[in-house]
């Protein structure tokens, strides 16, 4: 249990003199469910290809099991959704799934395979070929459990799959973990890694930018805000009398003076806190009787956090 | 052993329901022997003699064309639908991955040389003694080693189109410079000049001095034993180089 199933160790890639990946160094614990998350070219997919033994590092290690990631103990033990594999032409579905079960010493029953491939029993004896690009993807998905394995590589699995496909899988993977399974998957859908992963590592632009609990992540990079009205309209009626101008001067100095904003934003009537800490600013707002009125407290998602880091992690090159 | 025989079977299942390969290797030498010996024929002397002799070119025709596309093609297209990405990553070796190949190739020759065979003797009755069909047989076998690996030259491109554009470019002056088609001593002195150092032509040579009641020359096995190591060389290397890349 306490020995990593996977360590990369000061690994870097390099293409011609394109950096890749950047001297990262990581650990992934068995049974863990990890989402490599960042965007296109972010070096995700060649992070996984060097867990898998695909591609080679230029410098620093991998090991898998404590083994080469090609070594044929990792291969018997590990199942591979990669993205870009169609079916192999040619055979039915059965025989390319007896075909692919010859390859491992114990290989799940080949009904379990047929089943997890969702596929109706009248499709199972049709060409692999003529099956539609969803189903080729769940076929594939099925061939990775084939050798029963005991870690699972998806690289981008979701990509071009309807909602409802998308769905099933997230919920095998979920199977999966319970089952004691290490999943290890790259995506760019943000809402994935939150919702499937148990930990996220962020890559962007070869380097990790952050790992960590989906919560942690989120707490780490997210924006709270509590926005609200000013209640200066209370008193300006249609008049707009000179008591009303000072009133709303006034409160827009309480505003200003209360402690941790990060930043203040208004927008027509309502105005908009950023905060590290919702509750104390809350606390002040109500104690100093700012005279506000319909306050909300928002808490950014995964997916605007991500865009802010994405931003920040710009402006810093 | 076992992965090895499992490998080899699908292989075979996957040619047998390849339309291209029923069409190139057993139809399309079939027609041309039945136009070749029966529609124009060239008046030669010895008419039976020729309709054996024919009987080889179009055999080692057959297996030549799907030693060099069927093989070739088919890698560079399992490589470009990431299937050899794929079964990098299981347990298949390599090694059983291109033994299978050629193991189940092998056996499909077989079979299109008895196909070939058997239609030689339907439409010329083509009879030889036992000991040349057979001996013709294990030639054409045993000489498709150099084709199959050009065929896997072949199937280091990257692109099917190239591959298969090559390939059949490569694949038909080699049929028709190598004598398979007409005999070399009917085309100019140096076409002939070429066609003596290819490896088709000592290839349909060996077959065609067999069912003459020979042995196959020495510099004709040697010829091909060369191309093969050569053919084997530039494989490897180009996929070394991939590799590195």
């Amino acid at each position: 249990m306490s020995s990593p199933v996977i360590k990369l160790e000061q690994v870097s890639k390099r293409y011609g003199n394109k950096e890749v990946v950047n001297n990262i160094s990581l650990e992934i614990k068995r049974g863990s469910v990890v989402a490599i998350l960042g965007p296109n070219g972010a070096g995700k997919t060649t992070t996984m290809k060097m867990m898998l033994g695909l591609s080679t590092a230029t410098s620093g290690l991998v090991t898998v099991m404590g083994q080469k990631p090609n070594h044929k103990q990792v291969r018997q033990k590990t199942g591979v959704m990669l993205q870009d594999v169609s079916v192999m032409d040619g055979l039915t579905v059965r025989e390319i799934i007896r075909m692919v079960r010859s390859y491992y010493p114990a290989p799940l029953h080949a009904d379990h395979i047929e089943e997890l491939t969702g596929l109706p029993p009248a499709d199972l004896n049709k060409r692999a070929e003529k099956l539609s690009g969803g189903q080729k993807r769940s076929l594939n998905f099925a061939l990775a459990m084939a050798g029963n394995p005991d870690i699972l590589f998806f690289d981008e699995p979701t990509v071009g799959l309807d909602s409802e496909t998308r769905r099933h899988f997230w919920e095998r993977v979920r199977q999966l973990a319970q089952e004691g399974k290490t999943v290890i998957f790259t995506t760019h859908y943000l809402h994935e890694a939150d919702q499937a992963a148990d930990r996220i590592i962020l890559f962007n632009r070869g380097t990790i930018v952050a790992d960590g609990t989906p919560g942690n992540i989120k707490a780490g990079i997210t924006i709270r805000t509590i926005s609200f009205s000013i209640t200066h309209s209370m008193f300006a009626n249609d008049d707009v009398s000179i008591t009303g101008m000072a009133a709303e001067a006034d409160v827009r100095a309480q505003i200003e003076d209360l402690p941790d904003v990060d930043g203040i934003e208004y927008h027509k009537d309502r105005c908009i806190l950023h905060t590290k800490n919702t509750d104390v600013l809350l606390r002040h707002l109500i104690e100093r009787r700012i005279p506000v009125s319909d306050i909300r407290i928002e808490t950014g998602q995964l997916d605007d956090a991500y865009a802010n880091l994405m931003d920040t992690l710009k402006e810093e090159i | 052993m076992l992965m090895l025989l499992a490998q080899s079977r699908v292989e075979m299942l996957r040619m047998s329901r390849n339309v291209y390969f029923i069409f190139w290797s057993l139809m399309m030498p079939v027609a041309f022997y039945f136009l070749y010996t029966r529609i124009f024929t060239t008046g030669t002397t010895d008419s039976e003699q020729w309709n054996a002799h024919y009987l080889m070119s179009m055999t080692c025709f057959s297996i030549m064309g799907s030693s060099i596309m069927t093989l070739g093609i088919r890698l560079v297209q399992e490589r470009a639908q990431g299937w050899v990405a794929y079964l990098q990553v299981t347990p298949l070796p390599n090694s059983i991955y291109f033994g299978g190949k050629m193991v189940g190739q092998t056996i499909m020759h077989l079979f299109s040389i008895i196909v070939i065979f058997t239609a030689g003797f339907l439409i010329n009755g083509v009879s030889l003694p036992p000991a040349q069909w057979i001996g013709s047989a294990l030639w054409i076998l045993a000489g498709s080693l150099p084709f199959l690996a050009l065929g896997t030259c072949i199937g280091t491109f990257r692109r099917v189109d190239t591959a298969s554009g090559l390939s059949n470019a490569l694949y038909l002056s080699l049929a028709l410079l190598g004598g398979m088609w007409m005999p070399l001593d009917i085309m100019p002195s140096w076409l002939r000049q070429i066609g003596n150092w290819l490896p088709s032509h000592s290839f349909g040579n060996g077959a065609w001095v067999i069912i003459a009641g020979g042995v196959p020359a020495l510099r004709d096995i040697l010829l091909l034993a060369a191309y093969l190591v050569g053919f084997m060389l530039l494989s490897t290397y180009i996929r070394n180089k991939q590799r590195e890349a």
